[in-house]
């Protein structure tokens, strides 16, 4: 019979729960805080504190992504060669952690999440010398057009056309929820060039320059009356085939890489536990209709110990990360319970406002706006975070296709 | 997805499966328990022999002084193979009452080898009276009177010790009372999840060497076996819960209704994919309450609750899909499943139930 006396070797501790970070990271960390206090203006903090969606105000996000690239530090994931910064998986975090903490703004990160690793992959070295240091300055601002009015979760009916003639593609069709497209000038685009086989074998990956002749882009305002949806069409639009990321007829295969190793990087926890400070605030706050409701208590007190649980879900992922392993399908796990944690503590938060969420006052999301509010402060952006937080189980992939997801790559179902 | 597991706990758990993956069939285990036998004693030896008693004795008295983490290794694996011995129980009150005790010396070893079988007896008749107890510690001229009543001994039956919580004169205490001593009247009664349970009077004069602790060190030791415990019952619970939904996972894939596999249907995918997030959740939080207490952590406690929590919410919920994505065959007691479900329920108001959880968590501010 074994016995575990036999075999025991010297016992090395694992990480510590809560504060996994060993004291190296410690004056890492206060660098990063260092820089943040001189760098961030007033203006810039506010248009990180009234933020209600993954966008902040766009000139203050361009602004700060060329701040930080002034600073080596434009893009922390990327590998040192093309300008990123080394850090390892602990450090970027911290970084992420403490310009949330500081209500650092968001630069619109399509360019530096998305393409940037698709390039790095795919592209020829043309490509990576043309594209990548105006994605890491910010001087370039990308749009992603996958979505199609008829092509939403099943992504791969997408019918926008791309026809071969000569040296160049003519484009035709139209792509929506294109985020921030009347604010950008280059556009990655998938594309049908063929019609003959199967969906996903007939894509193919194309980057489009926006000021081409033939783009229209129709912004819409979302449900709380902000600009950040675009339609966008496309009437014989000329791309050169230089600007065919991959190969003809891989796009999906581009696009799919991505989505493996985008969702694995992704820390839900930073945000959701600023959310829970601002709950715990709510609970102490005399004119919230949370002070003194035991059941309110209750409520946050379970939201809690479920962004524990999560917390600890993504350091587990990211140790098998550390460990060169792919997330794969456990990054679906997290998109779903980090959004649907997010739109709980949004919930929670409208609750506590009650009536005094209900001004809508869109200048005063403004970061030079520093006139009188209608709801008192901590308010100001209640509501538009909650109906926001709608859209987070929509985009990136519905909170039904990551569980469709999970049960087919996870479950075997 | 890693578990973050040091090599000495891979082996572990390792054997400790494979040893249960032969030596604890489910079919067994219910002719055993109809049979009225509970708790087996050739598996408690059996247990004695690999060391699993001994985890958390330090090494100076026989032991493998071994943490948490590790006895959650076997926790989880109780949960998974249903194991109706008092394991956890006898860890639990090992580690945290025992271990911390004058009788260390003399009671560790023989917790080792499986000759003694100690349990904590806590809960009273009187539900508010858990954790003031009703039983009174008295110093007389002929020695110690202990007087009262424990009830609701999960496990009680397979015990040869317990571990009585008892009002001292200076505070709480801990005595370590045969079960078979004069003047300790016990009930046993068959209980839903497979165990023998237990209710005793106790109206006995004690010598000195049988009291473990007395005042302060007994208060804190009753927080330590409370956090452990609970600790221990998620794991336990985790291990189950992962258990019913591997079962549900197996047995969707081969019932076929309306001409396909039940697997195929989405609205029953999309169910188990929440099942499987949900314990996997639980999984992370368990895992950083066992590290938070191995290393001694300010949060240790708060941890310990909230896996309470988070063990119980999903254990329940999961437990309950998992009969209901079955259908008929898993209300009948051959049937695996349902007994995951029982023995769920059953951890959910071991030590403590989710609402008196959650009421500490929110009592213990976060440093």
């Amino acid at each position: 019979m074994f016995s575990l006396a036999e075999h025991r070797t010297e016992r090395t501790r694992t990480v510590n729960a809560s504060n996994p970070i060993p004291t190296d990271y410690d004056t890492f960390r206060a660098s990063i805080r260092e820089f943040l206090k001189v760098a961030l203006t007033p203006e810039l903090i506010r248009a990180g504190e009234r933020t209600t969606s993954v966008f902040s105000d766009f000139e203050a996000g361009r602004q700060w992504q060329s701040i930080l690239h002034a600073k080596g530090w434009g893009a922390p994931e990327w590998p040192m060669e093309h300008g990123g910064t080394g850090w390892d998986i602990q450090q970027r975090y911290i970084f992420l952690e403490e310009c949330k903490l500081a209500n650092a703004p968001n630069p619109v990160m399509m360019g530096i999440q998305m393409l940037g690793p698709m390039l790095m992959h795919f592209g020829t070295e043309a490509q990576k010398t043309q594209f990548l240091p105006g994605i890491i300055s910010g001087d370039d601002v990308w749009c992603q057009g996958y979505s199609e009015p008829g092509s939403g979760s099943d992504l791969a009916s997408l019918k926008t056309t791309a026809d071969r003639d000569g040296e160049e593609y003519v484009v035709n069709g139209t792509k929506i929820w294109t985020s921030m497209a009347h604010h950008s000038n280059w556009i990655f685009c998938l594309v049908r060039t063929d019609k003959n086989v199967k969906p996903q074998a007939g894509i193919s990956f194309l980057l489009i320059d926006m000021a081409t002749p033939g783009i229209t882009v129709a912004p819409f305002p979302s449900l709380d009356g902000e600009v950040e949806q675009c339609q966008v069409f496309f009437e014989n639009v000329r791309v050169p085939v230089a600007n065919l990321l991959g190969e003809e007829n891989q796009g999906w295969t581009v696009a799919k890489y991505l989505l493996e190793f985008e969702r694995g990087g992704q820390h839900f926890t930073i945000e959701l536990k600023k959310q829970l400070g601002k709950l715990q605030r709510a609970m102490s706050n005399p004119n919230s209709r949370a002070i003194d409701d035991p059941t309110y208590a209750y409520r946050v007190a379970e939201t809690e110990i479920d962004v524990m649980a999560l917390e600890q879900t993504e350091l587990r992922i990211k140790g098998s990360l550390s460990a060169g392993d792919n997330p794969g399908a456990l990054s679906s796990l997290v998109k779903v319970s980090g959004t649907e944690l997010g739109q709980r503590c949004a919930e929670l938060l409208i609750e506590a406002a009650g009536q005094s969420a209900m001004p809508w006052q869109s200048d005063v999301l403004a970061p030079d706006y520093t006139g009188d509010t209608a709801a008192p402060a901590e308010c100001v952006t209640t509501m538009a975070e909650y109906i926001n937080s709608r859209a987070t189980t929509i985009y990136g992939g519905t909170a039904e296709i990551q569980r469709g997801i999970i049960a087919k790559h996870v479950l075997g179902l | 997805m890693s578990a973050h597991m040091t090599e000495d706990q891979t082996l572990l758990q390792d054997a400790a499966e494979r040893y249960l993956r032969d030596s604890y069939d489910f079919n067994q285990r219910r002719e055993r328990i109809a049979g009225g036998v509970y708790s087996d004693p050739g598996q408690w030896q059996a247990f004695a022999e690999m060391g699993w008693l001994a985890l958390p004795v330090l090494e100076e008295f026989g032991g493998l002084g071994m943490g948490t983490r590790e006895m959650a290794i076997l926790a989880e694996l109780c949960g998974q193979f249903l194991v109706t011995e008092p394991l956890i129980d006898a860890l639990a009150a090992t580690h945290a009452i025992i271990g911390v005790s004058q009788q260390q010396e003399s009671v560790l070893p023989r917790v080792a080898e499986g000759e003694l079988i100690p349990v904590a007896a806590i809960d009273e008749a009187d539900a508010a009276s858990r954790l003031s107890p009703g039983t009174t510690l008295t110093q007389t001229d002929a020695g110690w009177h202990l007087s009262g009543a424990k009830h609701w001994i999960s496990a009680g039956a397979s015990a040869t010790h317990l571990a009585v919580l008892a009002q001292g004169a200076e505070g709480l205490a801990w005595v370590l009372v045969p079960t078979a001593a004069d003047g300790v009247e016990c009930d046993t009664f068959p209980t839903h999840d497979g165990r023998g349970g237990m209710n005793c009077r106790f109206d006995l004069v004690l010598e000195a060497d049988h009291i473990l602790l007395q005042g302060q060190p007994a208060s804190d030791a009753l927080e330590a076996y409370r956090a452990l415990a609970m600790t221990l019952s998620s794991a336990e619970t985790l291990g189950a819960t992962q258990a019913a939904l591997d079962t549900t996972v197996d047995y969707t894939k081969q019932r076929v209704q309306f001409g396909q596999p039940l697997a195929s249907f989405q609205a029953l995918q999309h169910r188990m994919s929440n099942m499987l997030i949900q314990t996997e959740l639980t999984r992370s939080l368990i895992y950083a309450a066992c590290n938070a207490s191995d290393s001694g952590h300010d949060n240790a406690a708060r941890f310990a609750r909230a896996a309470k929590v988070k063990a119980t919410t999903v254990g329940r919920k999961v437990s309950q899909e998992a009969i209901q994505l079955h259908g008929g065959i898993a209300t009948t007691d051959e049937y695996i499943v349902g007994h995951f479900f029982k023995r769920i329920t059953a951890l959910e108001s071991w030590v403590c139930s989710k609402g008196e959880a959650l009421k500490e968590f929110m009592a213990l501010s976060p440093s």
